[in-house]
């Protein structure tokens, strides 16, 4: 039997206007498009690569945010990705069905937007904005002169230490460790630290300072010798700078022969895996196996949730003489618009929000990050207790040069830290080595502009 | 020698059923020329050029490939990936065999061991690493806990780099359900009868199992080398999951001292995490042509020692 020619279009025809209006939900154009937003608004598409507890605090931002737009309803998506990983993104993006806006890590903004993932933010307005914002963190938004992000957040590293630990293992006077007097030097630490030490069945169960753990990175000891990474005058990246190399002699191959090279493996594959990481809950020093540890500000909000007992210190960053300058770096994230962006003006709106004085207040609350804007820096309310040490480091800490090839330059930075740890290499093979393989991809892309 | 068929022109018949038939397997051609096809000589051309993925790529020439040449890393996850194949394969052909072996047992459960010995080849492979990561833990594993019940010392399994790709390579077994299961059809395939004959011969079970088992299944060994080495030249998810895949978040990128930057792990990073597809599509047809040098180079190997019964 023949099919009806009419019934058979007719038929595809009410199947199209189905299909059509299955997927704008059915309903009507003036109903809000999710619950908590505003009827009329638009969808902007925002992803992060966050985890709790600091997406907990993102959300808050968006509910916040959508409740008081009346052109733009954001929803926020957590992908996989990480500071350098964003995979997710670039093949989303080349598959048109990418984000409206993206966090990111700000020190890799020069290398995305050189890759040709981002967005200039110059057609929005950004470049006005160069003035609210901490001039490293501004510049660490710009490739080529050009605004392409809004930095959203920043940190900065300190020496933290476990006073019940320190005490229990005869270390009682802990006046070397009073910021007022400055920086304590390697050797005070590392006295100490020694005294923390305990094996049980010949494995450590506590270890005073291992000084690679959590921020105990390649940069943040390359500062606290006053090293440089980065030759602006030639263009080139100087991880074989004699401090830097001094520094991962000092605090990465020295200091693991010291603890021994196996046995410090085997303490950090059990309570600080890289491995991948444990979770936050059971961070090392949370749990009382680290006598001291390099960490940011953002671990006051971890001590606060999960382990409220701990009685912990702060001091800075050891130096290798005494009356050495203390050093600290700042890093931090932002939010940009990547290419293809169906909903770019949208989704600048939110960051305006997100990366603006409401979204930066709520997230240094909550997360015990520093916001970027000056205008919040000032506001004592948001600093409470240890938090305003943070703040005070700020004008003075430094930041991770940003380059086109960051996240290569941090892969091999570790790359020769993980070297000098295990005695793999002498550091300064390591670190020539390094230099030799960034700075053949950094000249395709020099001169930089600034 | 028996000389090659000439292709003789299509009847009318057949031409027609060809016309009727290539409008229903379209939709497969289509998709072959353009997600499988395309993308490989697209690739190919990539190879030449440096591209970030985006924007217009820029022809290079050869640079991408003297690159490779000079490139530590490349080397080193060559060398990685070179290190875990040639651990990983024999390792998974007696693993599987005798797998395959215990599931041709002639019991009354061998239903259930059937599917138990099979059950963790059907586990992802991200979950199994993770249950394994736990299990190889220095200071709480269960794997550790028995090597020292048993006086042996204990191995810091994914700290350090001398027993990183071991560890991957003991992570690969739990997959050998699959291979065991084409063994044990090879297994099936026996004759009876040889095994009855060779005991009335006085042989024993060693002595069979050498003499008309291994020699009969000899062709399926061969089909797992190669499979075996093609998937082994391409390992990446147990590393990438064992090194949290990221560089900001853990400390050794890709395993201690490099131990798990294995060839695809490399290209991955380039491609995604470095932004140089123009390089990464170079590495990938680099692994195309060793692949195939491999697996020629072990099948006029096997010519040696793969026995055919009608050949």
């Amino acid at each position: 039997m023949a099919l009806v020619p009419g019934r058979g279009v007719q038929a595809l025809i009410l199947s199209f206007l189905l299909v059509a209006a299955c997927s704008t939900g059915g309903g009507t154009s003036s109903a809000p498009p999710l619950a908590g937003c505003n009827s009329g608004t638009k969808i902007a598409l925002f992803w992060t690569s966050h985890t709790p507890p600091d997406t907990d605090s993102e959300k808050n931002i968006v509910d916040a945010f959508n409740k008081q737009s009346n052109t733009t309803c954001v929803k926020m998506v957590a992908v996989p990705g990480s500071e350098t990983d964003i995979a997710k993104l670039t093949t989303a993006v080349r598959g048109g069905t990418g984000p409206d806006v993206y966090e990111l890590d700000r020190f890799t903004v020069a290398e995305r937007a050189a890759a040709g993932v981002l967005e200039d933010l110059t057609p929005y307005g950004a470049a006005n904005m160069s003035g609210n914002y901490l001039d490293f963190a501004w510049k660490e938004a710009l490739f080529k002169g050009k605004p392409y992000a809004l930095p959203d957040d920043t940190d900065a590293r300190v020496l933290y230490y476990n006073k019940d630990l320190l005490q229990a293992a005869g270390v009682t006077d802990l006046s070397a460790l009073d910021m007022s007097k400055g920086a304590p030097t390697i050797d005070t630490i590392r006295g100490m630290a020694n005294k923390v030490n305990k094996k049980v069945n010949g494995k450590y169960t506590v270890v005073g300072f291992a000084p690679r753990l959590n921020q105990g990175w390649h940069y943040t000891w390359g500062f606290a010798y006053g090293g440089s990474f980065f030759d602006a005058a030639s263009c080139k990246v100087t991880p074989d700078d004699p401090k830097i190399v001094q520094a991962f002699k000092d605090m990465f191959y020295d200091w693991s022969a010291a603890l021994g090279v196996s046995d410090l493996q085997t303490f950090e594959s059990t309570y600080a895996p890289d491995t991948p990481p444990l979770p936050t809950e059971q961070d090392a020093f949370l749990t009382g196996h680290l006598g001291f540890v390099i960490s940011g500000d953002w671990v006051l909000a971890w001590l606060q949730k999960y382990a409220p007992n701990l009685h912990y210190g702060i001091t800075y960053i050891p130096v290798p003489h005494q009356g050495d300058q203390p050093a600290t770096w700042a890093g931090g994230w932002s939010v940009v618009i990547p290419k293809g962006a169906k909903n770019g003006s949208g989704g600048f709106e939110f960051m305006k929000y997100f990366a603006g004085e409401p979204g930066q207040r709520t997230y240094a609350k909550e997360t015990t990050h520093m916001p970027t804007l000056k205008s919040l820096l000032t506001d004592s309310t948001l600093f409470p207790g240890d938090h305003k040490l943070f703040v005070a480091m700020l004008p003075v800490a430094h930041s991770r040069p940003a380059l086109p090839v960051g996240a290569l330059y941090w892969d091999q930075l570790t790359i020769a830290q993980s070297a000098a740890e295990h005695h793999s290499k002498d550091p300064a093979t390591a670190l020539k080595e390094a230099a030799t393989a960034v700075n053949a991809k950094l000249q395709q892309y020099c001169p930089l502009a600034t | 020698m028996i000389a090659a068929p000439r292709l003789r022109r299509l009847t009318v018949d057949e031409r027609r059923s060809l016309r009727t038939a290539l409008p229903f397997i379209a939709p497969w051609i289509v998709g072959f020329i353009a997600f499988t096809l395309y993308p490989i000589f697209y690739s190919l051309y990539l190879s030449f050029t440096r591209y970030s993925g985006f924007g217009d790529a820029t022809p290079v020439g050869f640079e991408n490939y003297t690159h490779m040449a000079s490139d530590p890393l490349f080397w080193q996850a060559l060398g990685n990936t070179f290190y875990y194949t040639a651990l990983a394969v024999p390792v998974g052909v007696v693993v599987a065999i005798a797998l395959a072996m215990m599931m041709n047992q002639n019991v009354r459960e061998v239903a259930f061991y059937r599917a138990a010995f099979y059950l963790p080849s059907i586990l992802p492979l991200f979950a199994l690493t993770f249950i394994f990561i736990v299990l190889l833990n220095p200071g709480f594993g269960l794997v550790d806990y028995v090597l020292e019940l048993v006086g042996l010392p204990a191995v810091n399994w994914l700290g350090d780099a001398h027993w990183t790709k071991i560890s991957i390579v003991l992570l690969a077994q739990l997959g050998a359900g699959g291979p065991a299961l084409i063994f044990l059809a090879s297994l099936r395939a026996v004759p009876s009868e040889l095994y009855e004959a060779a005991k009335l011969e006085g042989a024993g079970p060693i002595r069979s199992f050498y003499k008309i088992t291994l020699p009969l299944i000899t062709p399926v060994i061969l089909f797992d080398i190669i499979y075996g080495t093609i998937l082994g030249i391409q390992i990446f998810t147990p590393a990438f999951v064992l090194t949290g895949g990221t560089s900001g978040g853990g400390a050794y990128t890709t395993g201690p001292e490099n131990s798990l930057l294995f060839y695809v792990f490399y290209l991955y990073k380039t491609a995604f995490q470095y932004s140089d597809m123009g390089f990464a599509s170079a590495m990938a047809w680099v692994l195309f042509v060793i692949s195939v040098v491999l697996a020629a180079g072990i099948m006029r190997w096997s010519k040696g020692w793969v026995h055919y019964e009608s050949g």
